[in-house]
């Protein structure tokens, strides 16, 4: 493994569903350690570029490279050591306790019999303090809460153990208590071990409080990529530019921190 | 954690129901066969040995082997309501046994009659038919649902054109097939069944944890690690042939494929699938043998085709539980 490695690279990226193209000539270079969020309005590809780089999709052109292997050179096992991936939502029941599940997480590590290995239980452990999820992990999947499924669903993913992390949507369907909840988690994990993370996300302020990068998607290509910081001193001009609508900026005096926020009104 | 504990103590209860079951239920038919009867009575005991034990031995694969295949399809097409014959494959296999059936094809070979092998044939061909689809580009698992009720309704129309040409006489002795039975097996049948089930058994025992994963929707699956296709295909083809043996030798027989790995999910919510299949087979097996020892007692002189007592029992016993439970469907 070459350090100096780009964590994602993605190139000339093209994507399209039936006639309609969603991604035109997308490019986009992550280093390790970034937070990367991926902000655009609805159906400009955000879910759609998370599901090309996790190899759900296949691209119409371009190389998609992470950890400097092409996507499609990946084999299933290799994949899902290098990186992991987390819904939006589910698509219907799982019938496993929480426990059982995160250690669904642990599958690629196992033989063939899948019989879990004290290493394995120790990744699951760990998982689940990073997670909080301690009080939960007798439970059935199908008891939870929206706020709690979605820690359940990242600690699968961190039992993976993998240097890519991706998010489709993380937060969404929480509220400020179970979002506040899962960054907690996002922020443990961060300083348990070096880990890049990809999240697509709606909220704008998260984007730019939790992560280090923003890239903002507009007609399927990026319009911004860079710092959070930087993208926080163009807004909210650029908001404007990728939502059409009137944002304003907020400060906050006693935290020294901005926010954004629109009042629907279009702009013109 | 307590849900792991209740797992081992269903398999054991399981395990105690069937052996009692496949010990008692031989001595249980239009004439009571005892031990003792066996020691002095000659023809009792040819009719215990060489009738009833295989009969029981038969049904107990039989309905372990549709416990399993319907826990395996319900898995990967992530449906509920997915049975062991949802791919068409029985249909096919009805198919071919009408054909023989009205054809008139007599003789056996290796102690099974023609009609099991032209159902073989039959069970063959739609497995093949489906299995090609699942690898072309459109077979995900929602076309695969669907071209599997194709298969099965282009078979039926043709069962019914064969039915409707074939003569009343004819057309009675297809219907009681259709209808699906374990009377009249032998030992020649039981070894016919055991070889591909083992088989079967052995293989899809290896890839218990890729079922699992499935149950977490492609997306996650995918991301664990699993290769979807060509897992999923796997298992299509190894269970299809797994069933098609099975409706071979026995016809159709319906619901214990929906219903026993559903009720064993009830029973110990949160099972995975490792021992949810030694849970379905137990049930399943027994649940058979006991339908069959019913199918055979209850109206002598004649037989009952042990299809018609699974769907009449089976039904009511699923209501009961999904009742009772007050729950969804578990998966």
């Amino acid at each position: 493994m070459k350090c100096t490695e780009a964590m994602l690279d993605i190139t000339d990226l093209w994507a399209s569903y039936g006639s309609a193209a969603v991604l035109r000539g997308l490019s986009l270079r992550i280093q390790r350690n970034e937070r990367w969020a991926i902000i655009g309005r609805n159906g400009t590809g955000k879910s759609t570029l998370i599901k090309l780089v996790a190899g759900l999709l296949n691209p119409e052109q371009g190389i998609i490279r992470v950890d400097g292997t092409d996507v499609k050179r990946y084999s299933s096992k290799k994949r899902a050591q290098v990186m992991a991936y987390v819904p939006q939502k589910l698509d219907g029941i799982i019938p496993y306790s929480v426990h059982d599940f995160i250690m669904l997480g642990r599958y690629n590590s196992m033989g063939l019999l899948g019989v879990p290995s004290p290493k394995d239980y120790e990744a699951v452990r760990e998982a689940i303090d990073i997670c909080g999820i301690r009080h939960i992990v007798g439970r059935l999947m199908s008891t939870l809460s929206g706020g709690e499924l979605q820690r359940v669903l990242l600690a699968g993913a961190v039992a993976q153990q993998t240097p890519l992390l991706l998010l489709d949507e993380p937060t969404t369907f929480l509220d400020p208590a179970h979002e506040c909840l899962f960054f907690d988690a996002l922020a443990r994990l961060h300083k348990q071990r070096e880990l890049t993370i990809v999240m697509v996300t709606h909220d704008i302020n998260t984007a730019i409080a939790q992560c280090t990068h923003v890239g903002a998607l507009l007609d399927g290509s990026f319009i911004f990529t860079g710092t959070s910081r930087e993208f926080a001193s163009r807004c909210p001009v650029l908001l404007d530019e990728i939502f059409s609508v009137s944002f304003e900026r907020y400060t906050c005096s006693s935290r020294n921190a901005e926010a954004f926020g629109a009042w629907g009104v279009p702009c013109l | 954690m307590p849900l792991m504990k209740r797992p081992m103590a269903m398999i054991v209860l399981l395990s105690v129901l069937t052996i009692a079951a496949v010990i008692v239920c031989p001595m249980i038919g239009i004439r009571w066969i005892s031990p003792l009867c066996i020691m002095h009575d000659s023809d009792l005991r040819f009719i215990f040995l060489n009738i009833r034990i295989p009969r029981t031995l038969v049904s107990l694969f039989v309905g372990g082997g549709l416990a399993v295949a319907g826990m395996i399809y319900q898995a990967i097409f992530r449906n509920p309501l997915a049975d062991p014959y949802t791919l068409g494959v029985s249909s096919g296999a009805s198919l071919g046994a009408a054909v023989c059936i009205v054809a008139g094809v007599g003789g056996t070979a290796f102690g099974m009659s023609a009609v099991t092998f032209g159902a073989l044939v039959g069970a063959v061909v739609s497995t093949l038919i489906i299995y090609v689809f699942a690898w072309s580009r459109e077979g995900n698992s929602s076309t695969l649902l669907l071209a599997g009720v194709v298969v099965a309704t282009v078979c039926s129309g043709f069962i019914m054109f064969i039915n409707f040409v074939g003569g009343l006489h004819k057309s009675f002795q297809l219907l009681r097939w259709l209808m699906g039975g374990v009377d009249g097996v032998s030992y020649s049948m039981f070894f016919f069944l055991v070889v591909p089930l083992t088989a079967f058994f052995i293989i899809i025992g290896l890839f218990m944890p890729q079922l699992d994963q499935f149950l977490t929707g492609d997306n996650i699956a995918h991301s664990r690690g699993v290769n979807i296709r060509v897992s999923r295909n796997m298992f299509i083809i190894v269970t299809a042939l797994a069933v098609g043996s099975i409706v071979a030798v026995c016809g159709p027989i319906g619901f214990i494929g929906v219903i026993a790995p559903h009720a064993c999910r009830m029973l110990v919510p949160g099972i995975r699938h490792r021992l949810l299949s030694v849970c379905s087979f137990l049930l399943g097996g027994s649940f058979l043998v006991v339908a069959d020892t019913l199918a055979r007692s209850i109206a002598p002189p004649s037989e009952i085709p042990v299809g018609i007592i699974t769907a009449m029992l089976g039904g009511p016993f699923f209501l009961i539980v999904l009742f009772r439970k007050k729950s969804r469907l578990l998966m």
